[in-house]
């Protein structure tokens, strides 16, 4: 693992022409500020003292050996640790400036707007469409043109709409896996969220799948914050603009992508990226 | 040999054997009920036999063999029989002689040496009665209104009877029955506004007017049904027995008059046929020696869907809550084993707490509440078929809880999350999802509880079984379904049957007979529920990662 620079790298600089200082950004831009959190598995200490600012509309990376925390990170965006009995959190994640740890915060609410894609692709047993509307029919919405319009949308989001299009009502088990995994994403966005996290999300699938995925990601930052969480390098490379990599529950780095991956700052960032470990 | 035992190979044999066995048992089983059970149904040859019997007199037997025995000659020394001596056994035959106003046993033994003669007349007779039993014999005469006429004119006499017969019982069933059902309600009306202190002058009289409208209707149909019955009487068959007796059997009491000797194959498979019909349409008579088992049918089937509307429900909660919702700890795990416990409890011991909890202590109150103008007759302060089927629903809860959480932990994790991270709250994942998933495993669960309601007798001869209930649970009555109603089994119907009627011979065919019923109707209701579960498993596939 010498070359970690993809083929496109240089088409995807010009893309974001403007590069952002993490550090000092302005309100409007911030989509997500994570402030002091601490978080434990009973006495283990699993994440130590992360703040960062995830910028809107933009793909952020986290990396990191196994074990290194930025999957329990990313959980703790949309409060999917609440489901581990023994985990506790201290500290702040702030979204659109209110502290989703607050007592007060609604899960279900707040999961709706930061949508959630994982490892393996888990549509549930049901036909293509209803896993797109499920989201929807949660929140109450059975009205049958405004389900139609979300699904056709979400799926042509999701690239996935040219395939299926004539088998939404067959089951969603029977697609291959990259194109459950589609699916699983345009199910995450049919309800808008304004956040989707992205949890390892090609790891199980082959490599054309994960190309599609990737372009597809390129595609979903015009309308959402996108965070993923990957263990391949090329892959954060090719498709994030702000990268954070982490090592044994500290955030180690983070900066622009290109800067991490060409420049740098810390030794053990250098270390990982050029393959002396991980 | 210590390498062929390193194969493995004796340990297939072994199993292999095992399996052997158990399949063995069962097809032997199944198949000893129903060759017996329905052996029952097949028309049987009529014999007439001629013999002279030990004082030298001739005498003639006529029936059907039903059994046949050797014994040892010593047993007859006694007799003084004229038969030879150097002979060690001797063989003899069960006779079915019926022809009971004649003689009072329907059976007898006949010596197989003391037969002089065997034959098998084309013109005799058996008649299946509605009360007697079966007479064998051969017709003499035809009597319509007191006229003799033509035997060929019987089977146009027999289907007037019978459609009279049908006539009776509706009115007697369906008009008559709802006319009293009516006139019971207005009286207990009556009583509850007394009760009530609310029975004005002229509620009481409009209600008295009702009820004279009602008796008024009563006898109307009691005229119309004595009509029925005269002109139903008024036909005979006069019939010549085995020892040349005449009988008068009246055409009322008939219910089919039949040439066995004369049949065909296919004439006796047809009859084969509509008897098998007949035993499960028709009602016991007889003390339930006779007849058809449908109120047995009926009660067993109504209870065992009662059962499942009350125990799947109930199971299923319980499981959610031990799977979902309880903490993971001592307690829960404390339960959990209660539960798994409970279902090893003796099934009679449900039924002394059906009937001491339920019947006499939450039925005594429903009463006192809800049905005193009753009292003191109890409506479901007395054993029923409600109380059968919560009794046999905590019984089978165990099986339903322990399948259910079962499948709820096999369900993966990213399923809930799934659902989880699209907004949803804890219970409408269960509801939408994993509840889904886990149907089949609910199913099962299902399945489990059928098989064991169906088959237990032994609490429900405490909390609701009888030997014989006037009415079906169901009928054309408001409210329809009666709850507090007693009603049959067919459990209990075997028992009662071979074990408690007053003519055990004459009935052991039946016991087959309704056991192979009773099974057959276990795997129905199972084979219904294993297709709703193969349907949801279809459904609701996982995918095989």
């Amino acid at each position: 693992m010498i070359s970690v620079r993809p083929k496109n790298f240089s088409a995807n600089l010009s893309a974001q022409p403007a590069k952002l200082d993490l550090n000092n950004l302005a309100p409007e831009q911030v989509a997500l500020e994570i402030k002091n959190l601490d978080l434990y598995y009973g006495n283990k200490q699993a994440l130590q003292n992360i703040s960062m600012s995830i910028p809107k509309g933009q793909v952020t990376a986290f990396i990191g050996p196994s074990g290194c925390g930025k999957s329990t990170l990313l959980r703790c965006i949309n409060r999917m640790n609440d489901l581990v009995d023994i985990c506790k959190i201290t500290g702040q994640i702030n979204l659109n400036g209110e502290n989703i740890y607050e007592r007060h915060t609604d899960v279900a609410a707040l999961r709706r707007k930061v949508g959630m894609v994982f490892q393996r692709p888990n549509p549930f047993p049901k036909s293509i469409y209803e896993n797109v509307v499920y989201g929807l029919r949660i929140t109450g919405e059975n009205n049958r043109r405004v389900l139609d319009e979300a699904v056709e949308t979400s799926l042509r989001s999701a690239a996935l709409w040219k395939e299926v299009k004539d088998r939404l009502h067959e089951s969603a088990l029977g697609l291959s896996g990259g194109q459950q995994q589609r699916l699983v994403i345009a199910r995450a966005i049919a309800i808008q969220p304004e956040v989707l996290l992205l949890d390892e999300p090609t790891s199980a699938l082959d490599p054309i799948s994960t190309l599609t995925i990737e372009e597809l990601i390129n595609d979903l930052k015009q309308q959402f914050t996108v965070v993923i969480v990957t263990h391949n390098m090329q892959q954060a490379a090719r498709v994030s603009d702000q990268t954070a990599f982490m090592y044994m529950g500290d955030l180690i780095e983070y900066s622009d992508t290109n800067t991490l991956f060409t420049t740098p700052m810390k030794k053990k960032t250098e270390d990982y990226i050029t393959g002396r470990y991980g | 040999m210590n390498k062929w035992f390193k194969s493995g190979a004796p340990w297939v044999w072994l199993s292999a054997a095992g399996v052997s066995i158990s399949l063995i048992s069962v097809l032997g089983l199944l198949w000893l009920i129903a060759s017996r059970g329905l052996s029952y149904f097949w028309p049987a040859d009529i014999y007439q036999f001629d013999m002279t019997d030990e004082q030298g007199k001739n005498l003639t037997v006529i029936g059907e063999i039903y059994d046949r025995e050797s014994i040892p000659v010593s047993q007859l020394v006694h007799l003084d029989l004229a038969i030879d001596k150097s002979a060690k056994t001797i063989e003899r035959l069960l006779i079915k002689t019926g022809n009971r106003e004649l003689v009072s046993l329907d059976f007898r033994w006949i010596l197989v040496p003391q037969i002089t003669q065997t034959t098998l007349p084309e013109d005799i007779v058996v008649i299946e009665r509605r009360t007697n039993g079966n007479f064998y014999g051969y017709i003499e005469q035809i009597v319509l209104d007191g006229k003799a006429v033509e035997e060929s004119k019987m089977d146009e006499l027999l289907e007037r009877v019978s459609d009279f017969q049908a006539e009776i019982a509706e009115l007697q069933t369906a008009d008559i029955g709802a006319i009293n059902y009516q006139i019971e309600r207005t009286r207990l009306q009556v009583r509850k506004h007394q009760l009530d202190d609310t029975l004005t002058p002229e509620l009481a009289l409009m209600l008295k007017e009702k009820v004279a409208g009602l008796q008024a209707e009563y006898q109307v149909l009691e005229r119309a049904l004595m009509a029925l019955r005269e002109k139903v009487a008024r036909d005979q068959i006069i019939m010549r027995a085995m020892d040349g007796q005449r009988v008068t059997i009246n055409f009322e009491d008939i219910i089919k008059v039949s040439f066995n000797n004369k049949l065909s194959f296919f004439g006796k498979l047809q009859m084969f046929i509509s008897q098998i019909a007949a035993f499960v349409s028709d009602d016991p008579r007889e003390a339930n020696t006779e007849g058809g088992v449908f109120p047995a049918i009926f009660g067993t089937v109504l209870m065992v869907l009662l059962m499942t509307v009350i125990v799947s429900p109930l199971g299923v909660v319980a499981a959610i809550y031990l799977h979902e919702y309880a903490g993971n700890n001592a307690l829960t795990k404390l339960l959990r084993i209660a539960v798994i416990n409970l279902a090893g409890v003796p099934s009679i011991v449900y039924g002394v707490f059906g009937l001491g909890f339920f019947v006499y202590m939450v039925g005594g109150s429903l009463d006192q509440l809800f049905y005193a103008e009753t009292l003191p007759s109890p409506t479901f302060g007395t054993p029923g078929v409600m109380w059968s089927a919560i009794t046999l629903a905590i019984l089978t809860l165990p099986v339903v809880i322990v399948s259910t959480e079962e499948g709820l932990s096999r369900i993966p994790s990213a399923m809930r999350h799934g659902s989880l991270a699209l907004g949803a709250t804890k219970a409408e994942t269960l509801w939408r999802i994993i509840l889904p998933i886990a149907s089949p495993a609910i199913m099962t669960g299902i399945i489990l509880a059928i098989a064991r309601a169906a088959g237990e007798v032994a609490p429900l001869m405490l909390v609701g079984v009888v030997k014989m209930a006037p009415n079906l649970p169901l009928d054309g009555n408001f409210p329809f379904l009666h709850l507090d109603r007693k009603f049959m089994h067919l459990g209990f119907h075997i028992y009662d049957v071979g074990f408690q009627s007053p003519n055990v011979e004459a009935a052991r065919p039946l016991v087959y007979a309704t056991a192979l019923l009773l099974v057959s109707i276990i795997v129905a209701l199972n084979m219904t529920a294993v297709s709703i579960r193969n349907r949801l498993r279809e459904k609701y596939r996982m995918l095989e990662h």
